[in-house]
């Protein structure tokens, strides 16, 4: 008798210990993923939004510089970028969506078009670096490429952040690491890159088309 | 939870294709040299709309509890708001 009920519990304790992002455990109305990262994800934000509004203010006193300067960016590469993080977005959740449904290599193949995407934007901003240190303009050339330069450069960093946890999930999910039951890790990646973009969506116009 | 609310494949991608045209607006105006406070309120409402999109229906984040829907509107409608305000001292 105290066999019986002893072990029931004793079973349920070692399979939350060894799945404590289990699935069936997060309640009704919880954030998708790891709280641990939207956490993370929100200090990021905050830290976004205080450099979004210090630009629009640096630029409420500086207007005709910040509106000449403007001019020599390239708003084709900035909206090219925007589609591509967009989509990039579109086929994670189509990633997730496919987790959701046991399909772990199709989410494989969708995290890993993610992740291409991931590598053009790159390209293309990396391109748009070049133009500007080879016309000799750095963050001491005036204040708007002071914001232009850190800004891009600090959402840079996070694609390329993003880009590293795409790729470990991708490898999980090649090795069948996910589950339809259990896929917080997904979630968790997926949360991280579509911060990613829609902090692009704010910093794009912005920066690039706001006169 | 997200099982049970589960968005089709179908409305992802309509979802996907409204990104797609709301960004193409922001890039037309701003290739047509379009300024002044009306034109920056448009694109502004452009990018909160899309932000919220990806928020709600990306990051799947419509069924969750209220102060995290909360949190996610009023970052948006403070930095938005406070570009705005900005944006309004410099035409002055």
């Amino acid at each position: 008798m105290d066999a019986s009920t002893n072990t029931p519990d004793s079973v349920m304790l070692t399979e939350a210990q060894q799945n404590p992002n289990i699935k069936s455990e997060k309640g009704q109305g919880d954030l998708p993923g790891d709280l641990a990262l939207w956490i993370f994800i929100f200090a990021e934000m905050l830290v976004f939004g205080v450099l979004f509004v210090a630009y629009a203010f640096t630029r409420a006193n500086n207007v005709a510089l910040f509106n000449d300067s403007q001019l020599t960016l390239s708003q084709t590469s900035g909206a090219i970028n925007t589609l591509v993080l967009i989509t990039s977005s579109y086929f994670v959740v189509r990633g997730v969506s496919a987790i959701k449904r046991g399909l772990s290599k199709q989410c494989a193949h969708w995290l890993t078009g993610a992740l291409l995407l991931g590598g053009v934007f790159i390209s293309i901003k990396l391109v748009e670096f070049y133009a500007k240190f080879a016309a000799d303009i750095t963050m001491s050339t005036n204040t708007f490429y002071m914001f232009y330069l850190s800004l891009t450069f600090f959402h840079f960093m996070h694609v390329l952040m993003g880009m590293v946890i795409l790729g470990s999930i991708i490898a999980k999910a090649h090795r069948g690491g996910y589950s339809a039951q259990e896929h917080a890790g997904v979630e968790t990646g997926a949360s991280f890159w579509h911060m990613v973009d829609f902090l692009w969506i704010i910093l794009f116009p912005l920066v690039y088309i706001i006169r | 939870m997200n099982n049970t609310h589960a968005l089709s494949n179908r409305l992802l991608t309509i979802i996907w294709l409204i990104l797609v045209a709301l960004t193409i607006a922001t890039f037309s105006i701003g290739e047509a040299g379009l300024s002044g406070k009306h034109v920056m309120l448009t694109l502004l409402a452009i990018a909160l709309i899309k932000s919220q999109i990806v928020a709600n229906y990306f990051m799947d984040l419509r069924n969750s509890k209220l102060i995290w829907r909360s949190i996610m509107f009023g970052y948006f409608l403070i930095v938005g708001g406070l570009i705005w305000l900005a944006y309004l001292i410099g035409l002055k």
